[in-house]
């Protein structure tokens, strides 16, 4: 470069001070104020011509203004001091852990000036890698709830925080001196700093006892672990080394203890389509998992413990171990044989489950599993969870002695039971026993007003906190918001009434070096988390290695194996007795849905329009039903039932849901809550509340109601479905075949499809955005769908409006049913659903299937899940027919939509043939029918800045992202290099837990979206059109029973 | 020349020149007569109900419609191209027929063209007022703009729409008007007072001279010829709009004469509608005669016959192309959840004008008036069968979705019709219903001379 100087002129040669001084004014030679007015005296100066001159262009700039000055005015407050950190327009990612359930995953935090506007997994988190799941992304909105307490409560009055530490405190001490009993009931807590915070109140008020309990609890498992190896912990599951997985009725991808770890460990066994596991599920409702089995055999409830046994009769014939007594199993018994034989031949590489609460199951499982020498190796100990802590003995005992007037004093945290436990009324009643009640809740719940005090926690996004959910797993939770009302945060609350007056970040400082050794707590708090190096073996009980990196202390645990058989002969006999007692009656299971789970977020807009994966509801419980049992007492669709339990009843929604068992029904928990308008009132209550169907029996909690009945009620009522049509009408957008078929014919998923394209191709020269889905990992849970909601500022409807086909959901997942009818030698070999011969039965059309179909075979229905979003085509048929080129085609392949410019004709989206465009109804964010989030002030925190809220009547859809892209293209630029494969993740793709979703550049020919185009399972739906869509799916392979067994 | 001792008068009842004029402006001059207070008043409280639900809709959203995300066109388009297709029969009976010196096109031509015009009016109500963002709809006008090279899309068949409904619309609008100014200086010539002002000014110095005449031929004969090729291209245009896309039952190259046949029938079947009952009530039998009826009739049959044709071809298109979206949506349109649209049409479109077979039939007005609304009625459903039958069960099943009209829909389409009539019935009471000079060159001449001057004048 040249270093000659060049001037302008002598003066900037000379750098004359006149010259200096003109050259820092922004107007080289000024203007000429003083020209137009005398200073002095304010009298014009200037001529007729130019004041007429100032006076039109005064009014005229006025007029404008005042024409353009239409929208209301808000304040918008400016920094006094700006924060060195926060730059307007640049987000900041803050390192946290999920705290929507106890599986503890790993999350990064968007923060946008001051408040999160979106969660996303850790990437570097063990647990779950990056992925979260739907209710870890709507866990953001409840901090932005308007049920939320504003600040503590007396009897429902406004208190003072000092008051209600005074009063508490001084009854507390009373309490302390009457030696009466004080209990906190949490939910799973497994931070440790937490415990210690309760260990500390305990050491203030010795007669103080932690009760943990679920809703939807998991006890069994723990119990039952305790008798087989000793200790009462969750093994950790590695589905991802098992070959074979057995599973009766565990929903361990939907809802299961840790959805997102496990639904990783399930497809990392899948992905490679030669050596994929096989997997087995024996099951009542056809479960999210359930839906993605390889076999799916469906079970009744009463049924699950006889199928288990002789299982465990078949195994022990061929491993040496006595058998056990038991009843023979009607159905399909090659199953059970089958079933078997797959798995001795996978000893030690096998992993069965059960989601049953029935401490006789799950010490059958754990004897089986035993037999299949698969602790240790599918069944880690080692690396055991607490993920999901809770005692139904200890919590049975605690409303006894409530109502008996032992407990003096009751703090509520986490926990709601006032609508969760199955008898709620008794435990009102105990509670009002009490001399003290006290809910730590954040927002408004059944518990918290039976409580006298309500001192409300900081939402888990104001907090801090730290979590042990898997041993050797430490990670922290850190605020990312200023608490927002006047809350204090539970542990702190604890401390203080421990006399402890530190606050918990404190606290844990100096707790967390109890557990990390080397601990850098700014370091940890950056990453998030630290983990112990015995991770990665689970066989190992090597202690921690000797190195420099910080690691968590963490004691290895190698279970001893305990279960003798006279443990078993009871448990046969036990349950041989359910079969017997139940069997051919009919049965209703409980189950927990994908997105509302035990029902803490009942009221949360994404998660209730999140569609049901299986039934595609959305807004409601229900109870779904057998073909066979809704034909027998001639139910229909949109029909009221009355559910009768023992002391339950209630009028619910009925539905007929293929696959589910014959002769029984299921129904979701987590439903019977209100939902709260913008002034955070109750307006309406969600679905309804069937916690009253759980009993207790045989020291725990049972989710299946064997007496029940459902019987045909008087009034109509439709449910809101997103997916009224449930077959593939004998088309091939969603291709799949078996494993034997797909191995002899690789090819079969490609179509010979010729096209003649009048259209000039395009020329892309830069970058092509184009995205493969595998059909093979998807399991259909949905998270994309609520992480797409949150990034996009997808607004929610509500359920009339989904009723209407209005949902807006940018992205969906198709789920189409298909037979699989066992033939007469019981083995599922003929798949009837194979892709070119589908049948044509429109199960939704009047109930008028196929005369061949039997009601019988519908409870043997194989899913599909086809995730669909904008397949921005290169010859998009959307983008031709709008009048005013508000849908266009960008330089890199994207179809884009110009929000400003459309005006609404909805051509666009009739002529999509993946209908996949949205039309803005009405104005969604701004309307006092769609009450939802985006509808009070404090709900539109949420709204993430970088995308464009929609008005009314404009036209939306899936753009890959584009905001993300220009992020990383900037990014790119800004460090001066190319991008490079994986810069952009869209929000589905980087929240998929299944890894099912790659996005990327197709021009770049080392990107993993090019291989996988080039992979020979992928396929364009709909390429007959000739649309060139940029979305290739792979096929789906599932692997039954046909080839090995 | 027309009259000939084979032919069948055109005019009948020996009425004289005199005679004409006395009855074409006698409901101009005369005070409104009962019917047509009642028919008015109760077509402008349909229009008010239109009026009213076309404010409600854009007031408060597209959503207070019963479309979704999958049937983005329902009862509006439908709509749409049903008024467009209805406004056809005066576009081909003033440009088509006066090219062909069909003589027999005097009685109706006026009130066709009014009909031409108020349908379209009807008919461009709907494009504008499905948009989401109707106060854009300016957008849609290829206007100069400081955004650059922001521009309309050219491939847009919605587009061609805007063009060719306005250029229909302009062109009807100048005929119809042309035509009336002799007409208009007749009454003009009769009034008295205020009328007689704006009579005078709408009839711009008409003065009945040679010059006035030859001008008039002459501009009558050229908007003939720009008319002409518009019966043709305007639903050729609005079939488009779905033989473009790629959605099954819509991606069909049969559509351009399909919709143009299905818009002649539509638009004869509410000729023959209106004049049946207006030759009725104006006493206007000697003007609209039985012959006039037949004329129409036979029309009705033959594109009745064409339309049916179309509809029998697209099926076995669809057979033939082995396209199996094609077939399921036919087989959809005729065993789907609206089998009952598509009978209905195929009864009222095919079989129904098939009567006319019948000479009793083609010549008994009642029994003429009823085929005629059940033309309208099945022309309506054809509409309805093609948009949503095609749109809601289209390529994936995922989104199949069933369709049904709110109240607003029916209100906006009750209050077209309500714009329709009301616009009717001011034309039938302020404006010649018959061409005047028309007919007078088309009756039956009793002198010689008059023959020769009927002769000059064509």
């Amino acid at each position: 470069m040249s270093n000659n100087q060049y001037w302008k002129g002598l003066e900037e040669l000379n750098k004359s001070p006149d010259f200096l001084q003109s050259k820092s004014n922004e107007f080289l030679e000024g203007i000429p104020m003083n020209e137009a007015f005398k200073e002095e005296t304010y009298e014009l100066s200037s001529s007729r011509r130019d004041f007429l001159k100032y006076f039109g262009f005064t009014v005229s700039s006025a007029a404008i203004l005042a024409a353009c000055n239409k929208a209301p005015v808000r304040n918008v407050i400016p920094y006094t001091f700006k924060p060195s950190e926060v730059v307007p327009g640049v987000a900041n990612w803050y390192s946290s852990t999920c705290n929507a359930c106890a599986a503890g995953c790993g999350t990064i935090v968007k923060v946008r000036e001051g408040r999160p506007v979106k969660v996303e997994g850790n990437p570097d988190n063990k647990i779950n890698n990056g992925a979260l799941c739907a209710v870890g992304h709507a866990e953001l909105l409840s901090l932005y709830d308007k049920s939320r307490f504003e600040g503590p409560l007396k009897n429902k009055v406004k208190a003072e925080i000092s008051s209600i530490d005074k009063e508490v405190g001084q009854t507390l001490e009373e309490i302390n001196a009457a030696k009466g009993n004080i209990v906190i009931l949490s939910s799973t807590i497994n931070s440790p700093s937490t415990l210690a915070a309760i260990g500390e109140f305990s050491k203030k008020y010795p007669t103080t006892k932690h009760i943990q309990y679920e809703e939807f609890s998991s006890y069994a498992l723990l119990a039952a672990n305790e008798k087989s190896f000793g200790k009462s912990v969750l093994p950790g599951y590695r589905f991802d080394k098992a070959k074979v997985i057995v599973s009766f009725g565990a929903d361990f991808l939907g809802t299961w203890i840790s959805p997102v770890q496990f639904t990783q460990q399930y497809t990392a066994g899948r992905k490679a389509i030669n050596g994929m596991s096989r997997h087995i599920q024996f099951e009542s409702n056809l479960s999210l998992t359930g839906s993605n089995a390889d076999v799916r055999i469906p079970i009744t409830p009463s049924q699950e413990g006889v199928y288990l046994l002789n299982l465990y009769n078949k195994i022990a014939a061929s491993t040496g171990i006595p058998s056990l007594p038991v009843n023979t199993v009607e159905g399909p018994v090659n199953m059970i044989e089958n079933t078997a034989k797959e798995l001795l031949a996978n000893k030690g590489k096998s992993l069965v489950v059960s989601g049953s609460n029935d401490i006789d199951i799950q010490l059958l499982v754990n004897a089986i599993n035993i037999a299949l020498e698969n602790i240790g190796m599918t069944i880690d100990f080692t690396n055991f969870s607490k993920q999901k802590m809770s005692n139904d003995v200890e919590m049975e005992q605690f409303v006894a002695d409530l109502n008996e007037g032992k407990i003096s004093a009751v703090i509520v945290y986490g926990a709601n039971p006032s609508y969760s436990y199955y008898n709620a009324n008794k435990f009102k009643e105990g509670l009002k026993k009490t001399k003290l009640s006290i809910s730590f809740a954040t927002a408004h719940n059944e518990t918290s007003a039976d409580c006298t005090y309500i001192m409300p926690d900081h939402h888990s996004f104001e907090s801090w906190n730290d979590h042990e959910a898997m041993a050797g797993q430490y990670s922290l939770t850190q605020p990312t918001i200023h608490p927002i009302f006047t809350t204090r945060q539970a542990q702190e609350t604890l401390l203080v009434w421990a006399g402890i007056n530190k606050d918990y970040y404190s606290f844990i400082k100096e707790n967390c070096a109890a557990h990390v050794n080397g601990l850098n707590f700014n370091a940890l708090v950056e990453k998030g988390f630290m983990e112990s190096s015995t991770k990665e073996d689970p066989k190992s009980d090597k202690p921690a290695s000797e190195s420099n990196t910080p690691v968590v202390k963490h004691v290895a645990f190698v279970a001893p194996i305990l279960t003798s058989k006279a443990d078993l002969g009871v448990v046969a006999s036990n349950l041989t007795k359910i079969d017997s007692d139940y069997k051919g009656k009919f049965q209703i299971n409980l189950y927990e849905k994908v997105g509302v789970r035990e029902g803490r977020m009942c009221n949360n807009p994404w998660l209730q329009e999140l569609p049901d994966p299986i039934s595609k509801v959305t807004w409601d419980n229900y109870v779904a039903s057998s073909i066979v049992f809704a034909s027998k007492n001639n139910l229909e669709d949109g029909g009221m039932v009355t559910l009768k339990g023992l002391n339950f009843g209630a009028e619910i929604p009925f539905l007929r849901q293929p696959g589910q068992a014959n002769n029984t029904a299921s129904v979701a928990v987590g439903y019977g809550r209100p939902r709260f308008d913008k002034m955070g009132d109750p307006i309406e209550t969600i679905g309804k509340n069937v916690y009253g169907m759980v009993s207790f029996v045989n020291g725990a909690y049972s989710y299946n109601a064997y007496g029940a009945t459902v019987e045909k009620a008087a009034g109509s009522y439709t449910l809101a479905q997103t997916q009224t049509h449930h077959t593939l009408e004998g088309r091939d957008h969603y291709r799949s075949t078996s494993l034997s078929k797909y191995t002899a014919n690789p090819k079969a998923f490609q179509k010979q499809v010729e096209i003649i394209s009048l259209w000039e191709d395009r020329d892309y020269r830069g970058h092509k955005w184009v995205m493969a889905v595998d059909l093979n990992s998807c399991t259909g849970c949905g998270s994309c769908v609520v992480a797409c909601n949150n990034e996009n500022n997808v607004p929610v409807v509500g359920r009339d409006q989904v009723m209407r086909g209005r949902e807006m959901h940018w992205m969906r997942i198709d789920r189409y049913f298909t037979f699989n009818q066992f033939s007469e030698n019981g083995s599922a070999d003929k798949y009837r659903a194979d892709f070119y011969k589908d049948l044509k039965v429109d199960t939704n059309n009047d109930g008028e299937a196929n005369e061949k179909i039997s009601d019988e075979a519908f409870e043997n229905v194989s899913v599909g899940f086809q995730p669909m979003m904008c397949q921005h085509c290169g010859h998009a048929p959307c983008e031709s027919v709008c009048p005013v080129l508000a849908t266009t085609h960008s330089g890199e392949g994207l179809n884009q939509m110009t929000y400003n410019r459309c005006i609404g004709t909805k051509y666009c989206a009739n002529n999509c043939p993946y209908k996949v465009r949205r039309f803005n109804w009405y104005r969604f964010n701004d309307h006092d029918k769609f009450d939802f989030h985006f509808n009070n002030d404090l709900g539109k925190m949420v709204i993430n800045p970088d995308v464009t809220v929609r008005t009314r009547g404009v036209m939306e859809k899936c753009s890959f992202c584009i905001q993300r892209v220009q992020d990383a293209k900037l990014l790119a630029k800004r460090e001066n290099r190319s991008m490079a494969d994986g810069d952009v993740k869209t929000a589905c793709q980087q929240t998929c837990p299944s890894g099912a979703i790659v996005f990327g550049d197709i021009n770049d020919k080392n990107s993993d979206v090019y291989k996988l185009f080039n992979n020979e399972r992928a396929y364009h739906v709909l390429e007959e059109i000739g649309v060139q869509p940029s979305v290739k799916y792979m096929g789906k392979v599932r692997n039954t029973f046909d080839e090995k067994a | 020349m027309y009259e000939s001792p084979i032919r069948e008068p055109l005019v009948t009842g020996g009425r004289t020149y005199h005679n004409i004029t006395d009855d074409i402006c006698r409901p101009i001059e005369n005070k409104p007569t009962r019917a047509w207070m009642i028919g008015f008043t109760i077509s402008a409280i349909m229009a008010a109900v239109g009026v009213y639900s076309i404010a409600y809709t854009s007031f408060k959203g597209i959503g207070v419609w019963g479309i979704n995300k999958t049937v983005g066109w329902a009862w509006d388009i439908t709509n749409f191209v049903w008024w467009i297709g209805i406004g056809h029969a005066g576009t081909l009976i003033s440009a088509i027929l006066l090219l062909f010196r069909q003589k027999w096109r005097t009685g109706v031509n006026r009130s066709a063209e009014a009909m031409t015009i108020f349908a379209v009016i009807c008919a461009g109500l709907f494009p504008i007022f499905h948009m989401g963002r109707v106060w854009l709809a300016y957008f849609v006008l290829p206007l100069p703009n400081a955004f650059g090279s922001l521009w309309v899309n050219f491939n847009s068949p919605l587009l061609w729409d805007v063009f060719a409904i306005s250029t229909y619309f302009s062109v009807s609008l100048l005929f119809w008007y042309i035509g009336l100014i002799p007409d208009i200086a007749t009454v003009r010539d009769r009034a008295k007072g205020r009328a007689r002002k704006v009579y005078g000014f709408l009839a711009v110095g008409w003065n009945g001279s040679t010059r006035n005449w030859a001008r008039y031929e002459l501009v009558c004969l050229i908007l003939a010829g720009i008319s002409t090729p518009l019966v043709l291209s305007v639903h050729t245009i609005v079939s488009m709009d779905f033989a473009t896309s790629v959605v099954p039952g819509w991606h069909t190259t049969i559509f351009p004469p399909y919709f143009v046949a299905g818009a002649i029938f539509s638009g004869f079947g509410m000729v023959l509608t209106l004049l049946l009952v207006a030759r009725k009530v104006m006493n206007y039998q000697n003007y609209i005669t039985i012959g006039h009826i037949e004329a129409m009739c036979k029309v009705i049959m033959l594109t009745g016959s064409l339309v049916g044709l179309a509809y029998i071809t697209e099926f076995f298109v669809a057979w033939y192309s082995g396209v199996q979206y094609e077939q399921y949506a036919f087989i959809n349109r005729a065993t789907g959840p609206y089998w009952w649209a598509y009978w209905s049409m195929m009864t009222c479109n095919v079989l129904a004008p098939q009567i006319f077979w019948s000479k009793w039939a083609r010549t008994t007005p009642w029994f003429v008036f009823l085929i005629a609304a059940v033309v309208n009625v099945g022309m309506w459903f054809e509409r309805f069968v093609i948009i949503v039958t095609s749109l809601h069960r289209d390529y994936l099943p995922s989104s199949w979705i069933d369709y049904s009209p709110t109240i607003t829909e029916i209100g906006i389409f009750a209050g077209t019709l309500g714009i329709f009539f009301t616009c009717y019935f001011l034309f039938s009471k302020f404006l010649p219903v018959i061409a005047i000079s028309e007919v007078k060159s088309v009756m039956p001449v009793p002198e010689k001379h008059d023959l020769k001057e009927a002769v000059n004048v064509h």
